[in-house]
């Protein structure tokens, strides 16, 4: 992949450049080619960041958040 | 002590002001000054009460600061307040002026603001400060500063502010999970109900915050009167989510509800359903769906490339076998001239050298044939120097004389001298008869 979008929203916003580019039918074939090929790099990105939320949702009060970050911030009480 | 004053001296001389006077007369002067200040509404929450025989006081505070008051007890029974309603944290308006108490002998004085009516503040007094308080955070530019956070439209984990069992926590959920989204949500629970809650929801909001995994934040309650719903106008609680860094939506009360924590969060939802689309502006259901479009339109993108450029690149392979032969072709043709033209150059200078080669020979054979003539010519001219050496004239010049019979026949012997008998004697210079007379 090249380099990973900053967001969900900036990933998006290329992907929907690139497909405006490609339908335009202006782009050369190489262009084409490298635009297919960034497009599903994000759509591949966008993809895992609908699956990081797309399984349970959690619920956590705060002081649980709490807990949960200090004992993932020390491995050997895991 | 000298010429040397303590300061304490020079205090004491420097004021030109009237008096002294007697302090218990001027209290009271001061209590005339009081009572003679213009009658006022004041509004605000009441703190600290308590009775004595014939009054009770309580402090009115609200965040900007406090007055003392005292209202005398048949005053508030005349008032009509429900039993218990003057207590702390109620909200009231009362009536009166400010007063001052001199004391005396043994009494200790004391102001407070004398209120001669006292009733609970009601929605338009509530709202009459509210548009008191929203036009200040307006005009401090407060309710620009969260719309110009940047919202996420995928956060993974937001934080929630409402009550524990409260309807609010349920709507949100199930607003949550109609948008497809299944992260991560904290909850901060606080009391939600009247302005004393303001603090420990501001409290809640600031913890959530402080947590950098939290992308946005969901501050919820139901419906109610403006009471009810007040601390999420108080004053503290908004400028807090005005300055946070994180996004804040709000969805207090219903739609005709309007807070102030309205008008400085991010965004201001009339419920919690719409609270759940507004801190997740991503429907994941339908983002799938766009995505698998996506793919396609990406698919048929590259393969519509290769595909409309397939003859083009066909007749570009073919291209260099045609123009090979093209230029073989060419390559052959100009072979042939080459060579063509190459025979008749060397035809022509073959001819040229023989030509050349001939002129050369005969200017050569001139050059020759005109040393041979002259070597001849030497050679003739030494022959004829010899033979000239060898002629009878040139004997006879040297005194020699040549003897010839009558025939003119050279004699060049006796017996042939005695045979001719008559000879000639051929001098250089002529020739005279002899006559041979003796023999030997």
């Amino acid at each position: 992949m090249t380099e990973k979008p900053d967001s969900y929203e900036v990933a998006v916003e290329r992907l929907e450049q690139i497909i405006d580019r490609l339908d335009s039918g202006q782009a050369g074939l190489r262009e084409t080619l490298d635009l297919c090929r960034e497009g599903r790099d994000l759509v591949t990105y966008c993809t895992a960041e609908l699956d990081a939320v797309g399984e349970d949702l959690k619920e956590l009060k705060l002081d649980e958040l709490a807990e949960k970050l200090a004992s993932s911030a020390s491995p050997g009480s895991a | 002590m000298g010429e040397t004053l303590e300061p304490h001296h020079i205090a004491a001389k420097a004021p030109e002001l009237p008096g002294p006077f007697a302090v218990g007369r001027y209290a009271r002067k001061l209590q005339e000054e009081m009572r003679r200040r213009a009658r006022v509404l004041l509004i605000g929450e009441v703190t600290g009460v308590g009775r004595s025989k014939v009054q009770a006081y309580f402090e009115l505070r609200d965040g900007e600061g406090a007055v003392p008051c005292a209202i005398w007890l048949d005053d508030l029974d005349k008032a009509g307040l429900p039993d218990g309603a003057l207590r702390d944290g109620a909200e009231v308006v009362i009536a009166g002026g400010p007063d001052y108490y001199p004391g005396g002998g043994q009494a200790s004085p004391s102001f407070s603001f004398r209120a001669t009516h006292v009733r609970l503040a009601g929605e338009g007094d509530l709202l009459a400060r509210l548009e008191a308080l929203r036009k200040q955070l307006r005009a401090e530019g407060l309710f620009e500063l969260q719309g110009q956070l940047r919202r996420p439209v995928l956060p993974k984990t937001i934080g929630v502010v409402t009550a524990e069992a409260g309807a609010a926590r349920r709507d949100l959920l199930a607003g949550l999970r109609r948008r497809g989204w299944a992260g991560t949500v904290v909850w901060a629970f606080a009391p939600v109900q009247d302005r004393h809650a303001a603090p420990a929801i501001t409290a809640a909001i600031q913890d959530l915050a402080a947590r950098p995994q939290v992308e946005a934040i969901v501050v919820s309650r139901g419906g109610g009167s403006l009471a009810d719903l007040w601390a999420f106008c108080d004053e503290t609680l908004c400028r807090t989510v005005a300055m946070l860094r994180v996004p804040v939506i709000s969805a207090v009360g219903h739609e005709r509800d309007s807070t102030l924590i309205d008008d400085v969060a991010a965004v201001a939802c009339s419920t919690p359903t719409h609270a759940a689309e507004a801190v997740v502006p991503l429907d994941c259901g339908v983002a799938r769906l766009d995505l698998q479009r996506s793919i396609a339109s990406l698919s048929r993108a590259a393969e519509g490339a290769v595909r409309a450029r397939t003859p083009h690149l066909v007749a570009l392979a073919r291209g260099p076998a045609r123009a090979l032969r093209r230029e073989r072709l060419a390559l052959n043709q100009k072979t042939r001239e080459i060579r063509a033209a190459s025979e008749r150059g060397l035809a022509e200078r073959l001819d040229f050298q023989r030509r050349l080669a001939t002129v050369v020979l005969e200017r050569a054979r001139r050059r020759a044939a005109g040393a041979e003539m002259e070597r001849r010519r030497a050679a003739l001219h030494r022959a004829e120097v010899a033979l000239r050496a060898h002629e009878p004239e040139r004997t006879l010049e040297r005194g020699y004389a040549l003897v010839e019979d009558r025939e003119g026949e050279p004699v060049t012997d006796t017996a042939g001298a005695a045979a001719a008998e008559r000879v000639r004697l051929r001098f250089a210079d002529g020739s005279v008869g002899a006559k041979i007379e003796e023999g030997e």
